[in-house]
């Protein structure tokens, strides 16, 4: 199962390439190759596990949930 | 091999690393991903003398992709006279994914063997067993596969010696010792020297040393009689700051600090005498 933060695009900002190209939705930027192995969860590689990017996002998510509860509030 | 090689006139076998596993086009747009693209920057290498090429398998993506490598080697083929292809057979794959490299048709004359195991990023090690080295480095004498030995480190080194014990290996035996931040040997020219100085009998060495280091310990491994390995995979930038233009352009400057210090270039040809292809 690939990451969820994982999107492939073909611009940014930055760059513009003629294929897309792994992008991290968390961090805002493309991913080298080696890293997308990560991402892919490719070889033995988890993104849960491996992906300190991935596992701060979703504490950042479940904080942001925790907050929108404690006003009554949804983040769906 | 050593300082008396380079006063004898040992030629220079200059290796070019186009693509490698690590980096993509964000980090430089200039780094070739797809097999066409490959062998066109190839081919102006060996223009300028590359002797022997270090080849990696991108997907269209440019994620890593061993199955990718037939396509690269024929499109060098195709557009290169001479030049040696040696494919990778490194990386953070399984070794099923990574023997791709010496299981193409034709095989590669030579195929690179890490020796052991290295850090990336924050999770990433690299899983280099002596079983997995044993496995690719008989299955390499078996094709005919000249092996560039990969030391990440000083301990590696043992592995030579091991392999050479074991009877793994035919003379010469080229080892590629490899200088860097974080993982590899660390980067100091009494470093280089000391690992010259600590090669079995029968070697001949490569330099390969990663970013600002690429340019000051592959000289040192030139006037050490040794060979050197320059490109885009070890090396994005040309000086601080100014992202390499080319291949060409680092196998270009690497040429020309060898004619400044003396050395001639090997031809692909000269290249197969000296490593016993």
């Amino acid at each position: 199962m690939a990451c969820p933060y994982l999107r492939y695009r073909a611009s940014d900002e930055e760059h513009e390439f003629d294929h897309e190209r792994p992008y991290c939705a968390a961090m805002g930027r493309f991913v080298s190759p080696m890293r997308a192995d990560v991402c892919n969860d490719r070889h033995d590689f988890s993104h849960e596990t491996h992906c300190d990017v991935y596992r701060r996002a979703e504490e950042r998510t479940a904080e942001a949930a925790d907050a929108a509860d404690a006003v009554g509030e949804s983040v769906d | 091999m050593g300082y008396g090689d380079y006063l004898d006139g040992e030629k220079l076998i200059v290796t070019v690393a186009t693509t490698g596993g690590v980096h993509g086009k964000d980090a430089n747009p200039n780094l070739p991903e797809q097999p066409e693209e490959i062998a066109a920057d190839v081919r102006a290498c060996e223009e300028l003398g590359a002797a022997i090429v270090h080849v990696h398998g991108r997907d269209e993506h440019g994620e890593n992709d061993a199955s990718r490598l037939q396509q690269v080697d024929d499109a060098i083929r195709d557009r290169c006279d001479d030049i040696i292809i040696q494919n990778t057979t490194g990386g953070q794959g399984p070794l099923e994914e990574r023997i791709e490299g010496i299981r193409t048709d034709p095989p590669p004359e030579m195929a690179s063997l890490d020796l052991g195991p290295f850090k990336r990023d924050r999770h990433i090690i690299t899983e280099h067993t002596r079983r997995s080295i044993d496995a690719l480095a008989l299955e390499m004498r078996d094709r005919g596969i000249k092996p560039e030995l990969e030391v990440f480190n000083g301990g590696q080194l043992n592995e030579v010696f091991r392999l050479i014990d074991e009877g793994l290996l035919d003379p010469p035996y080229y080892v590629n010792l490899i200088f860097g931040g974080r993982a590899f040997t660390i980067p100091r020219p009494r470093n280089v020297i000391n690992m010259v100085e600590n090669l079995p009998a029968e070697s001949a060495f490569n330099v390969l040393a990663t970013g600002p280091h690429q340019v000051p310990l592959t000289t040192l491994g030139i006037l050490l009689g040794g060979h050197v390995r320059v490109g885009l995979e070890d090396n994005l930038y040309y000086d601080d700051g100014r992202l390499a233009a080319s291949n060409a352009e680092l196998v270009e400057r690497t040429v020309e600090i060898a004619d400044r210090l003396g050395r001639e270039i090997a031809t692909p040809q000269e290249a197969r005498t000296i490593l016993g292809i």
